[in-house]
C-alpha cells in the first residue's frame, strides 16, 4: 500500500475512532462532583504521530492544521483543537530528533512505530508529544489559572487513558507483532 | 463559536456521520426511551384531568361577552341580558409551541460550552435563541442553526439560566465545570428558607418557559463574610442519556424581546443625556 493511502486511510479511521467511539465515553464515564472530572481520551493526535519520519515541517504543520480543523468541526470546539495540533506538529521535530540516533533525512520511507524505533522510544515520543498536546488544549480551553488544580487533574487522566488508547492502536496495527507471532 | 457557520456540528457532513451514527445506536435504548414516553404520557394525562375541560393547547375562537337589550319582551318592562353577540376573538391559550426533536450528538466533557446536536432545523422552523426541554427538565438554547440541524447550548456551560425557588425568590443558575450532574444558585439571602431536597423551578423571565423543574437542592452552603447562601442543585435533567427533546417556540416572544430592548435602550438614552 502506498504511503500516501495509507495515511488517508489511517486519518478517516482515527477520526471516526474518536468522533463515533470514544467522544461517546464521558457519557456512561464515572464522574464526582467533588474534582473527578468527565474527560474525552484523544486518539486522533496519533496521526501526527505515524507521519514518515522524514515528512517536512512545512506538511506537519498543514496537516496538523487539517486534523485539528476537522475534530474542531465535529466536536463543536472553534479551533483550540486546530491549536494545539499545529503546535504538537511544531514540537514533534525537535522530540523526534533527540530520540532518535541519525538524522532524521537519512530514514526514508519509514514512519515511527514499534518496529522502526523500539517501543520505549515510541511510548516516550507519543507520551511527550500527548502531553503537549493535552496541556495546550486543556490550558486554551479551561482558561483559567484560577482552578489550576482541576487542569492537572484534567490533564493527567485524559493523558493515561489518551496513552492506554494509543498503545493498543500501536500493538493492533503494528507489522512487527504480526511478523514476531508467524515467524 | 462566534457565528462561524461551518465549523460547528451543525453543518451538513458532521451531522451525517452523527445522524448515521445514532440511527445505530437508536435501537439499543428504544426500551428506555419507551419507559420515559410512558412516564411522560401519564404525566400529560394528569395536567390534563386536573384542568379539566379547557383544552388548552389550542387556540380558541370565543364570542366576547356584551349587554344586549332584549326587545322581544312585550310586557312592558326592560330586560337586559348578556348574550353572545359580540365581535369574534381569537383567545390565545397556547403560548409556546413544543417540536420533538432527537439528539444525534451529545458531549459533557467540555469545560467551557458542551454542546448538543439536534436533528431539527431551519426547515422545521427552529431559529436561534429558542430554549430547548425535555421531559424531566430544562436542557439548553438552540446556538446555531442549519437546513435540518440544530447546535444546541447545554445548560452546561458558561450561559445562566434564570431560576426561582418554590416560594418564588429568583436568581440565576450557573454551571462549575466537573460535573455534568449538578449546577450551582448563588446569592440567595440567608433570609430565605431553603432545606435540601426543594424543588428549583424556571422563571420564565429569559429563554425558558416558566415553572418547568430545573432540580433539587442537594445543599445548602452559607457564605458567612456576605451573608448569602450558594444552594447546590442536582439537575433533574440527566445529560448522560438524553434522547429526545423539545424546542420551544415562544409565540409572542419577539414582541417581548423588542419591547425590553426598547426600554432598555429608552432608559440608558435617558442616562446619557442627564448631565
Amino acid at each position: 500500500m502506498s504511503i500516501y493511502l495509507r495515511n488517508i486511510i489511517r486519518f478517516i479511521l482515527l477520526i471516526l475512532i474518536q468522533v463515533l467511539l470514544l467522544n461517546k465515553i464521558p457519557l456512561r464515564w464515572w464522574s464526582h462532583p467533588e474534582g473527578f472530572p468527565a474527560y474525552t481520551p484523544f486518539i486522533y493526535p496519533l496521526f501526527l504521530l505515524l507521519l514518515p519520519l522524514s515528512a517536512p515541517v512545512s506538511f506537519l504543520l498543514l496537516s496538523g492544521f487539517v486534523l485539528g480543523f476537522t475534530i474542531d468541526t465535529f466536536m463543536n470546539t472553534g479551533g483550540i483543537h486546530a491549536f494545539a495540533c499545529v503546535f504538537m506538529a511544531f514540537v514533534r521535530t525537535q522530540v523526534l530528533t533527540a530520540l532518535m540516533p541519525k538524522r532524521l533525512s537519512e530514514y526514508a520511507n519509514s514512519a515511527p512505530n514499534f518496529k522502526s524505533m523500539g517501543r520505549t522510544p515510541f511510548l516516550t515520543y507519543a507520551a511527550i508529544l500527548l502531553f503537549i498536546h493535552h496541556v495546550v488544549y486543556y490550558l486554551l480551553e479551561i482558561w483559567s489559572l484560577s482552578s489550576l488544580g482541576y487542569t492537572f487533574i484534567k490533564i493527567g487522566v485524559t493523558l493515561v487513558t489518551s496513552m492506554l488508547f494509543v498503545l493498543l492502536y500501536a500493538l493492533l496495527f503494528s507489522n512487527s507483532i504480526n511478523k514476531a507471532y508467524y515467524d | 463559536m462566534q457565528g462561524v457557520d461551518i465549523t460547528n456540528s451543525s453543518n451538513a457532513v458532521a451531522a451525517f456521520f452523527y445522524k448515521k451514527q445514532n440511527d445505530v445506536v437508536y435501537y439499543f435504548q428504544l426500551r428506555r426511551l419507551n419507559d420515559s414516553l410512558l412516564q411522560e404520557n401519564a404525566r400529560l394525562h394528569n395536567q390534563l384531568a386536573s384542568s379539566s375541560h379547557i383544552d388548552t393547547l389550542r387556540d380558541t375562537v370565543s364570542r366576547v361577552l356584551m349587554a344586549a337589550r332584549d326587545t322581544s319582551r312585550t310586557n312592558g318592562r326592560d330586560t337586559t341580558k348578556a348574550t353572545y353577540a359580540g365581535p369574534a376573538e381569537t383567545v390565545k391559550y397556547a403560548l409556546y409551541h413544543y417540536t420533538p426533536a432527537r439528539v444525534i450528538n451529545n458531549s459533557i466533557s467540555n469545560d467551557r460550552i458542551n454542546f448538543i446536536t439536534i436533528n431539527r432545523g431551519k426547515d422545521n422552523g427552529i431559529e436561534p435563541g429558542m430554549a430547548v426541554v425535555t421531559n424531566s427538565g430544562i436542557v439548553g438554547r438552540v446556538e446555531q442553526v442549519s437546513q435540518h440541524y440544530a447546535t444546541v447550548a447545554s445548560v452546561l456551560s458558561d450561559r445562566r439560566v434564570s431560576a426561582m425557588l418554590s416560594d418564588g425568590t429568583f436568581g440565576t443558575i450557573i454551571w462549575e465545570p466537573g460535573s455534568p450532574d449538578y449546577v450551582y444558585m448563588e446569592k440567595v439571602p440567608t433570609a430565605i428558607k431553603v432545606k435540601k431536597g426543594d424543588t428549583i423551578f424556571t422563571t420564565g423571565y429569559a429563554t425558558f418557559p416558566g415553572n418547568i423543574m430545573i432540580g433539587k437542592v442537594a445543599r445548602v452552603d452559607t457564605v458567612k463574610s456576605s451573608n448569602e447562601k450558594t444552594l447546590k442543585i442536582a439537575l433533574s435533567t440527566n445529560f448522560r442519556n438524553l434522547q429526545y427533546v423539545y424546542v420551544v417556540k415562544d409565540k409572542i416572544g419577539e414582541e417581548r424581546v423588542r419591547l425590553e430592548a426598547n426600554t432598555r435602550a429608552r432608559s440608558e438614552d435617558r442616562q446619557n443625556n442627564t448631565p
